[in-house]
Parts: structure tokens; sequence; C-alpha cells
């Protein structure tokens, strides 16, 4: 973005009915630039906020952190550079570069690096935080040539590094990664001395945008993609299968095919962190299911479900694999190294990320690996990703041994568990997350950011139920969440998801028993907006309610319970966590 | 030189949001009371961005109005290519 598009978006006028995203910046320089940029992309990243962004005094990096608070502030923006650790280190100030003070310039540097991780603390028990590091070169303060390490700046880059560290392992605390930083800023396009000294600003306007940009994804990360379908023939492998045979498939140094291993091994670690893999292949299926036996796979078959392979169009695969995952197109990424292919599953379905995969090419290779972790990289790993592509293995199984039953009947033989927990835990992540990422089963679409769900969750009068479920075919987690307010007999429910892979075992019907029974309430009132992708959700109301929901409908217990009479199948165990 | 105008009201409209694109080419330092030094350095920044050129220390206190700037840049301009 230019800074003078970033100036024409700031001096657009922001309606004043929007809620308000108070952001605090916290930085020891004038933010100028800087402050349009972060402005005008969080203007565009969150248009249904009004964005405020206040920050403190030039040079006072200390006093600015000092007043932070939760009451006026819903993300904290943290930029360190290396003159809030000691005014020597920066061009502006005149201080002394003389060898005698060095060791009292790095005693400087260890106090104020404490008093920042104090800080910090202090901040991320109420606010978000998103924190730079200093991002500029370290001025020639040493008495070394400059291509020698002294042990002067080494020592203050491992007294940041250490900080740094430290701070990423904080509760709410994000910290940017200067490598991504440093790959799309070169270090020596950033520091701009006239503009640093003539105003206090120290960033080349490029770089200043571009560090917006990165401490913006931090602060809001997006939707992690939730499966990767990807060919087989020169793409999982070198070589067409069909005619090299299981063994002429290759991944290796030695026949020159390397790059496939390469790509198997980030799959197989995707896949080992919750992403669903499948695979659309046109192929011979008995052959392929030979080939995924192969031990010597880097991303082995049991990691893999399910396996098209067929001689049929590549869509069509796609959408058994979307069925089988139950899953919208928009979630996932389709990898094949035939743009025609590509082209196919595209206009079959819309909003598929489609990756070319990049045969021999080894640049292309090593972009494509930091596409798909961009692509599904995620702030933590929870016990449920861990669970998600077993349990989906384990549906398909139950779907085909419940035809003919009942659903009732079925779900009373697989021994159901479910556990229900009232507490408002801030630290679980888990009922956030299935918040933000949950489109078919979910009340109104909204997403919550993590500001405005820790105040959710001090209040007083809300709730939060998290449902957990198990059955004889194996736990599903942390499966669905209910959220909102009690007031008197009546219950407001402002947020109600549950994952698409715990569909049909009525774990909504149980969830929404047990909300009356914790509260004895009288009604409920649901802040229901249909969007384009609630259908589920919309038709379980319908149905609740035995008429077509609207804004914040109203059913009453008396109804509710007729609707649970014949619906609920015996369970093996509740339990309440 | 049409262009050259063109693009400088486009970068004061960006730094001046209430100055109307046809006042713009009066404003000068003085009879617009929001062009203080904060809006000096983001005015040539946005013009360094816009016509990729750095502008010399020594010139800024003379960049005071519109048609003085739009002067400079003509020349500067025109010697650069």
């Amino acid at each position: 973005m230019k800074l003078i598009e970033a100036l024409r978006i700031v001096g657009e006028k922001q309606n004043s009915d929007l809620p308000a995203l108070r952001v605090r910046l916290v930085c020891g320089f004038t933010p100028m630039h800087f402050q349009t940029f972060l402005q005008a992309k969080l203007r565009r990243s969150h248009p249904d906020q009004r964005v405020e962004i206040t920050s403190g005094v030039y040079g006072d990096i200390w006093g600015t952190l000092g007043k932070l608070n939760a009451e006026d502030t819903e993300i904290a923006v943290v930029i360190m550079e290396w003159s809030d650790l000691d005014a020597r280190l920066g061009l502006r100030g005149l201080g002394s570069w003389s060898p005698s003070v060095l060791p009292g310039i790095l005693e400087n540097v260890h106090a104020r690096a404490n008093e920042f991780r104090t800080s910090i603390e202090r901040i991320a028990k109420s606010v978000p935080v998103a924190i730079c590091f200093p991002t500029l070169a370290l001025p020639p303060v040493a008495f070394v040539p400059g291509w020698q390490g002294s042990s002067f700046a080494l020592e203050i880059r491992s007294t940041v590094a250490s900080l740094s560290l430290d701070a990423s392992r904080m509760r709410n605390v994000k910290v940017l990664d200067t490598q991504r930083l440093d790959m799309l800023s070169p270090l020596a396009d950033r520091f701009d001395p006239k503009a640093e000294v003539f105003s206090g600003f120290p960033y080349k306007v490029t770089h200043a945008s571009i560090l917006a940009d990165l401490l913006i994804r931090l602060t809001a990360l997006p939707a992690p993609k939730k499966g990767l379908i990807t060919d087989l023939d020169d793409t999982l492998w070198s070589g067409i299968l069909g005619e090299v045979g299981l063994q002429g498939v290759t991944w290796d140094l030695e026949h020159n095919s390397h790059m496939h291993g390469a790509y198997q091994r980030l799959l197989h670690a995707l896949s080992e962190a919750g992403v669903l893999i499948g695979i659309a292949s046109k192929n011979d299926s008995e052959l392929v299911t030979q080939a995924l036996l192969r031990d010597d796979l880097i991303l082995p078959g049991r990691s893999v479900f399910p396996v098209e392979a067929s001689w049929g169009p590549k869509s069509e695969a796609v959408d058994r694999i979307l069925k089988t995952w139950n899953i919208s197109a928009d979630a996932v990424v389709f990898v094949d190294d035939s743009p025609m292919e590509l082209a196919e599953v595209e206009a079959r379905h819309p909003g598929i990320e489609t990756i070319l995969f990049p045969k021999n090419d080894y640049q292309g290779l090593n972009d494509l690996l930091y596409r798909l972790r961009d692509l599904f990289g995620k702030a933590s790993i929870s016990e449920e990703d861990s669970l998600r592509r077993d349990s989906i293995r384990r549906a398909h199984q139950v779907d085909s041994q419940s035809s003919g039953k009942s659903l009732e009947a079925f779900l009373e033989q697989a021994a159901p568990e479910f556990n229900f927990d009232f507490s408002k835990h801030p630290a679980d992540d888990r009922a956030l997350e299935l918040i933000n990422k949950t489109n078919q089963f979910n009340l109104n679409g909204r997403r919550v950011s993590d500001a405005a769900w820790q105040n959710f969750l001090k209040q007083q009068d809300t709730f939060l139920l998290v449902t957990t479920y198990n059955d004889k075919y194996g736990p599903l987690g942390k499966i669905a969440v209910i959220a909102g307010r009690v007031r008197g007999k009546t219950i407001e429910i402002e947020n109600w998801v549950m994952s698409c892979r715990a569909f049909s075992r009525r774990i909504e019907h149980r969830s929404i028993e047990e909300l009356l029974r914790r509260f004895d309430a009288d009604e409920l009132i649901l802040d229901f907006e249909a969007t384009p992708k609630n259908g589920p959700l919309r038709e379980f109301l319908a149905d609740l309610m035995d008429s077509t929901p609207s804004s914040a409908c109203t059913v009453g217990r008396d109804r509710i319970l007729e609707y649970l009479s014949n619906r609920l199948p015996k369970v093996a165990e509740v339990a309440h966590g | 030189m049409a262009d050259i105008r063109e693009r400088l009201t486009d970068c004061f409209a960006a730094v001046f949001p209430d100055v109307s694109r046809q006042d713009i080419p009066k404003v000068d330092h003085y009879n617009l009371a929001r062009w203080d030094s904060v809006a000096s350095v983001t005015l040539f920044a946005t013009i360094e961005e816009e016509f990729g050129l750095e502008l010399d220390l020594e010139d800024l206190p003379a960049l005071v109005s519109f048609e003085k700037i739009l002067s400079y840049l003509s020349t500067k301009v025109a010697a650069s290519s």
C-alpha cells in the first residue's frame, strides 16, 4: 500500500455508530506514517468497527507502557527499537560512544529488558499484545569493524532474543517473526536517517507499510484452512503410477525427485497438526491403495483420508471429499501439477484455493512450503486437532453401519458420553476457536476478537457452555459452544456453534436441554442471523420453533421440552466439568 | 506539466482531505492552519513516493505553497528525464 492510498483511507469519515476498536500504539518514536498505515490497514481489515488509534509521547515507550490498561484498549501494538533500550543506540541521541561507556550501555539494556518483560506480563493479563522487537540495524557503537561480531552487539541481540522468547511464551502475547520481516523488507532498506533526525520517525515509507501489515496479521490471525487435497502423480511423488508401477514412483535425491519428499514431509506435519489431507487422483484405485501402503512414504497412507482415485473428473472427486469432511470449498486448498485440473476444480468449486505444484522448480517448492504454512498456520495445537482426522474416518464407518437403523436406536448403541462445562476459562482457547471457524452450525456467523471474548467472559451476567462428546467410536473432544447472558428466567444466546463433525449425534439437543436445566429458564432468545453457510443451524431452529427463524427469535420452555421429548436417546454418561 | 499538477493535487488531497480539489492550488503554509510541521513531513513523504524522487533538505523551507512545490517539481522532473 502506498502512503497516498493510506492517507486517502484515513481521510474517509468513519461511521460513528460502529463499535470502536481501540488500539494503543506503543513506541518510542514519532509514529507518523506507521500510524497512518496501521490505521488504514485496520480500517480495511475491520470494516465493521470504528478504528481508534492512540499513541504515547515521543521517546517515552516506558511511560506509554505504564499507562496502558484494559479500560481504554482492545489491542496493544508494541514496537521496540534499540534506542528504547538506551538512547545512545539511536542516531538522534548524541550520548557518548566511547569504549569506556559500553559496559554502562549494556547494563542499561539489561535493566530495560527486565522492565519491559514485567510491563508486558502485566498488560497481557487484560489486553492482547502484538510485539515487534527491533527492526533496524544496530548503529556502529562498538569499536570493531562492522563485519566483525562484537561481544557488545552480540550481547545486546542475545538479551533481546531472550526477551522475545519469554514474551512469545506469555499468554495473550504474539511476537512478530523477524525472519518474515527480513524476507519482505531488506534490513538495508528500512532506516531513514534524515526522517529520524528531523522528525523522529526512523522508517522508510515502504518498511513502515510492511511492518504495519505484518503486525495487523499478528493481531488477528486469518482463519486457517482446514483441509488439503493433493494430486498423486508428479505431485505427491514423481512419476506416473500407472506407467512406472508401485516401485517406480519416487521422492528422493537418488532419483532427482527430492522435492516431492519435501512436499510429503510438510503434508505429514500438517496432518499431525490437525489438517485434513485427502487425495484426488486420476488413477487405478487398486494400484493407489497398494502404493499408499509403501512404508517408505514420508506422508504415511494412514495420514490421508479419504482417497479418491478414479478416472472421473477431479472436481467430482473433490465433491466427494468435501462431503466426507463436511466442510466448504473455501476452507480447502487443492494442489495439482496440471493447470487444467486446477481450472476444472476451481470452476466447480468457487472459493477453493488452487495451487500449481512447481514441478522441477526448487525455488517454487520453497515458496510453496512457506505458502502452505501460512495458509494452515495456527497459534496453537489443541487436543481436538489430533482427534479430527480419526473422528471423520470413524464417522464415515458409522454412517455405513447406521443405515437402516433409526438415529435414536443407533445413537443408543453408540453409548454416548457428554461433558457439559459451564466454567468460563479465559485460558482455554478452544471455545473461541470454534466460534471463529465454524460456518454451518453457527447462530449468526459473527466472529469475535480475542479482546472482545475476554471482555465477554469477565462480565457477571454471561455464561459459557462447552460440550465435550465421546462414544464407542471414539472421542470428538470439545465440539460445541453456547455463549450468552442470563437475565432472570430468560437466556439470551449470542453465540452457538457446533463442529460439523458432531452432526447427527443430537449434541445440539442435549446442549439445549442442559442449558434449560442449569438456569431453570422459561425461554431462550436466540440472536439468529442467516448467513450463506448456516443452513444446518437454520433447519434445526426451524424444527425446534416449528416456524422460520428470524432475528432475535424467542422459543419457550414448553415448546423446547415437547420438541426434545422423543429426540433424546439414552446416554451412557453425563458429566459436568 | 498538467500531469504533474494533477498528481501533486492528489498528494495534497490525501494529506488535506478537508480541502476541495479546486481550492488546492490556492493553498499555502500561511492560509491553511492544518499545514503544520507534521503535515509538511507527511506531504513531502507522499510527494517523494508519488514522484519517485528525494526532496533536497535545503529546498524544503522554501516549499510553502502548492504553486511553489509545483514549480519545484516541474524543474526536478525535467532535470531527471
